[in-house]
């Protein structure tokens, strides 16, 4: 008897996860052979299409039921099939992040004896936004439904959306402060919250008095299961046309199909070799200062196949800048879909093609469920590095269209309280979904364009959010030299101005990251600035809104800011971007920059032409054009090409004044090691990294020249 | 998709073709001699004799000598074997960010958190990688490719 496909439906589904488990292992395929696609391959892509149609119509559904803007307009949501053992058969566009997460959440019930011991009947509804079982942080909540034909369980339909209100110590369910599990709000793990299609009284009363604000959790619960049972509806349709049997067969080869394809793409597009890039995030509080780094190896191998080796990721701590397992191979998939898959099918099929390897007791890998996991940290910052190594392998096969610098770190403002309608009010703002993008090969980033993990980028209506959140917008722009330099600059993300409100309540803070620059630039390319917010109080902006004053809407100069020069108060620099949700006084000044892409290739290979066009857009400083490009305009903005080649033949002169042979660079620094003056966050970075034995260390020691007994001091 | 022109590719290479087009290339199932036909164009474009037997990054490819596979710049300074880290032989700026000639200081870490690596063709002085590390970090070796030819 075939116990993973169980035509019979007896087979406990434990059983049959076990089964499916030993096959992959044993073959390292899904099934071994797609029968109806060989036989009928026009009717294999027919009925994915009535599939991945009725799953598209349910997130455009749930779109409609939601109630929060990033579900609504942001499009923080995925919808998706699965088999009876919880592998994903087709997902809707959306969030890549979560193409297995829902899959780990129903394996975990599955494991866990839901079937026995907590029953799972038609009609019942799940819950989970635990990441350690699948998700990324407690804003990632799923609705999960079963499937049954009859009395026999058939698959599964889920939803996931991003819910920004969880009641977190801080606002919004993101912030710097929450050191463990327990400042990170409501966490349900695979709890059966509804039972004949409709969800419990008490579940819901235990959402209204847990968080701020409870809108948004509720009406997006709501949202994600009028799609999964829309879901519920299309596959009986679907068994009713074409029999259970061919519905039961055809899933699993879609999935085995797509584990082919994408191997068979792999293999065609990437060159073969051994790429390593590196991304770093990391905490700047006073009793906490410390770099996280996610050294990537990634190998692809000539038949197609990668590896994702992440030996010497910093260890977890207590901290919210780190991730679990499922995230960090979800921010892989979210890479990988996005730049290479995504002209094939994506489900577990491209799940059992990605190796991955993350150190146990690291930052992606915590010794246990009480680390805290918001803010993800070097999760991204390995999405980072394995994108850049897929443009490496693009690159090298000549695939110049594929190529691109990093993307932006996104941050954003997290406020709650009581608005002045006297409604409660809590989330974040998620206008970064249009961050600037990645410089590419062949052209500038786009400018307030997209966000790594939802591909749809938009930023929403201000006016949107001062309804959601009601903090004044007095300008949202373009940041000036937002885009890391290069011969193509990356794109540049918003710059907002508010005004903070005279409201009942307010707690207002920011996520953003340690002081660093977030997003390395390529093959010569900068990388994108860092972030930085301000708090300007004590203002006279009432005085001015009185008298009908000029107030400050741009950035102006990055060097000296407008929020600096056109208003008067006490300023706060928040470099790096965390600042902690805190109440601040009506017209106050706050300034939040979205996220900004980085460069690509030598700056003085780009067009004076493109200099002049930004600047004159306001995108570019007068200051970049000249001593970056060392571009030379003259009075009246016109570019003077003999002048420009001229300044860049000397810029290109101080580099070879400056620059030292990498030899004596390294003895230089080794001195360093060994008198042990280097900064703390070095040393701190070092310390942690070196305790941990494995590749990254060996070849730290060697790459310097120490012994293998060195410790810092 | 129509085939590529030699026109086209080479306007790609060089970030000049018209970008309605690059979106329809994007969309296209991928040409499979891609790589030999844009090492071809480069070749043409080297004042140099070498075989480039991959283009390894901007400005750098490795090309076949007697020697074996080594790493080229486009100038024609030689950075020595390719399974050797080509930033071993470079010249190396460690920049501070806050030195003013890149960042607002605002936007830019301190030295104490963050340096910028630049490393320069010591021939052309090409700023050929920049990296964001700590003080300390070793180089990265982003890149070692596999030859069927030959075991890395």
């Amino acid at each position: 008897m075939n116990v993973m496909l169980d035509l019979s439906g007896k087979i406990p589904l434990k059983e049959r996860l076990r089964a499916r488990r030993a096959h992959i292992e044993a073959t390292g395929t899904y099934i071994e052979r797609c029968t109806l696609k060989e036989t009928d391959p026009i009717g294999f892509e027919v009925f994915y299409t009535k599939l991945s149609q009725s799953i598209n119509n349910a997130r455009d559904l749930a779109r409609q039921v939601a109630a929060s803007p990033e579900m609504r307009e942001m499009g923080e949501s995925v919808l998706g099939l699965f088999t009876p053992e919880g592998d994903a058969i087709c997902l809707s566009p959306g969030l890549m992040v979560h193409v297995r997460t829902m899959s780990r959440a129903i394996k975990w019930m599955i494991d866990n004896d839901y079937e026995t011991d907590v029953g799972i009947n038609p009609g019942d509804i799940f819950f989970n936004n635990d990441p350690y079982i699948g998700g990324g942080h407690a804003p990632d909540q799923q609705i999960i439904i079963p499937l049954f034909h009859d009395d026999r369980l058939i698959g599964w339909a889920g939803g996931m959306s991003h819910v920004s209100e969880v009641g977190a110590v801080e606002p919004g369910g993101m912030g710097i402060s929450m050191k463990t599990r327990f400042h990170e709000g409501l966490y349900l793990p695979c709890m059966k919250v509804g039972e004949g299609d409709l969800f419990k009284r008490d579940y819901e009363i235990l959402v209204d008095r847990s968080v701020r604000a409870s809108v948004w959790w509720l009406l997006d619960s709501r949202a994600k299961l009028a799609g999964a049972k829309l879901i519920r509806d299309a596959v009986r349709g679907l068994v009713a046309e074409y029999g259970l049997d061919h519905y039961l067969r055809i899933g699993e080869e879609y999935i085995e199909d797509t584990r082919r394809a994408t191997i068979d793409k792999m293999r065609r597009v990437l060159y073969p070799g051994r790429y390593r890039d590196v991304g770093w995030r990391g905490i700047d509080e006073p009793d906490l200062r410390q770099l996280l780094h996610a050294p990537i190896q990634t190998t692809i191998s000539p038949e197609g196949r990668i590896l994702v080796d992440a030996d010497g990721l910093s260890s977890a701590g207590p901290h919210p800048v780190q991730a679990t397992v499922p995230l960090f191979e979800g921010i892989l998939f979210s890479s990988l879909i996005q730049h290479v898959f995504y002209d094939t099918r994506y489900n577990e099929g491209t799940a059992l093609v990605l190796e991955h390897r993350v150190p146990e007791g690291s930052a992606c890998n915590p010794p246990d469920i009480y680390h805290a996991t918001a803010l993800w940290g070097p999760a991204f910052a390995g999405g980072i590095a394995c994108n850049q190594s897929i443009s490496r392998a693009y690159y090298a096969n000549g695939y110049r269209e594929e190529v691109h610098s990093c993307n932006a770190q996104v941050n954003a403002i997290i406020a709650g309280g009581i608005d002045l309608f006297n409604r409660k009010f809590a989330g974040w703002n998620m206008e970064m979904c249009a961050s600037g993008s990645y410089a590419t090969a062949f052209m500038d980033g786009l400018d307030t364009a997209l966000a790594e993990f939802n591909a749809e980028g938009d930023s929403g209506d201000a006016e949107i959010w001062e309804t959601a959140l009601p903090l004044i917008y007095l300008g949202r722009t373009i940041r000036v030299d937002g885009g890391g330099f290069g011969r193509f600059r990356g794109g540049a993300g918003l710059y907002s101005v508010y005004m903070t409100p005279d409201v009942p309540k307010l707690e207002l803070g920011s996520f953003g990251g340690a002081p660093i620059f977030p997003a390395p630039g390529l093959m010569g390319g900068y990388p994108a600035p860092m972030p930085t917010v301000y708090v300007v109080r004590n203002t006279d902006l009432k005085e001015r809104i009185e008298k009908r004053l000029p107030l400050p809407h741009h950035e102006g100069d990055p060097a000296s800011p407008d929020v600096v020069t056109q208003a008067k108060g006490d300023v706060e620099v928040v470099r790096g971007g965390n600042y902690i949700a805190r109440n601040i006084q009506p017209y106050s000044l706050y300034v939040q920059p979205g996220g900004d892409g980085s460069g690509f290739g030598d700056v003085l290979c780009r067009e004076p032409e493109k200099v002049k066009r930004d600047l004159d857009n306001g995108v570019t400083s007068r200051h970049a054009a000249e001593s970056v490009y060392g571009v030379v305009l003259s009075k009246d903005g016109v570019v003077d090409l003999a002048a420009t080649e001229k300044r860049r033949e000397e810029i290109r002169a101080r580099r070879l004044a400056r620059g030292i042979p990498a030899d004596q660079y390294r003895k230089k620094v080794r001195q360093k090691f060994l008198s042990g003056d280097l900064p703390a966050v070095s040393k701190t970075l070092f310390r942690d990294t070196l305790s941990n034995h494995g590749r990254f260390r060996d070849e730290f020691l060697e790459f310097w020249e120490l012994p293998s007994d060195f410790a810092i001091a | 998709m129509s085939l590529l022109e030699e026109k086209e590719l080479s306007d790609l290479l060089d970030g000049t073709l018209d970008l309605e087009r690059v979106r329809e290339i994007q969309r296209a199932p991928k040409d499979l001699d891609r790589r030999e036909r844009l090492l071809a164009i480069e070749q043409k474009r080297l004042g140099w004799k070498d075989r480039i037997v991959l283009a390894l990054q901007e400005s750098l490819f490795i090309v076949q000598t007697d020697a074996g596979k080594t790493v080229r710049c486009r100038c024609g300074h030689h950075f020595g074997d390719y399974r050797r880290n080509w930033k071993e032989s470079a010249l190396v700026h460690e920049r501070d960010p806050q030195d003013g000639e890149l960042y607002a200081s605002a936007n830019a870490p301190t030295k104490d958190w963050m340096i910028l690596r630049e490393f320069y063709c010591p021939t052309c002085a090409t700023l050929l990688d920049t990296e964001n590390v700590p003080q300390g970090y070793p180089f990265i070796f982003n890149f070692l490719p596999y030859f069927q030819d030959e075991k890395p």
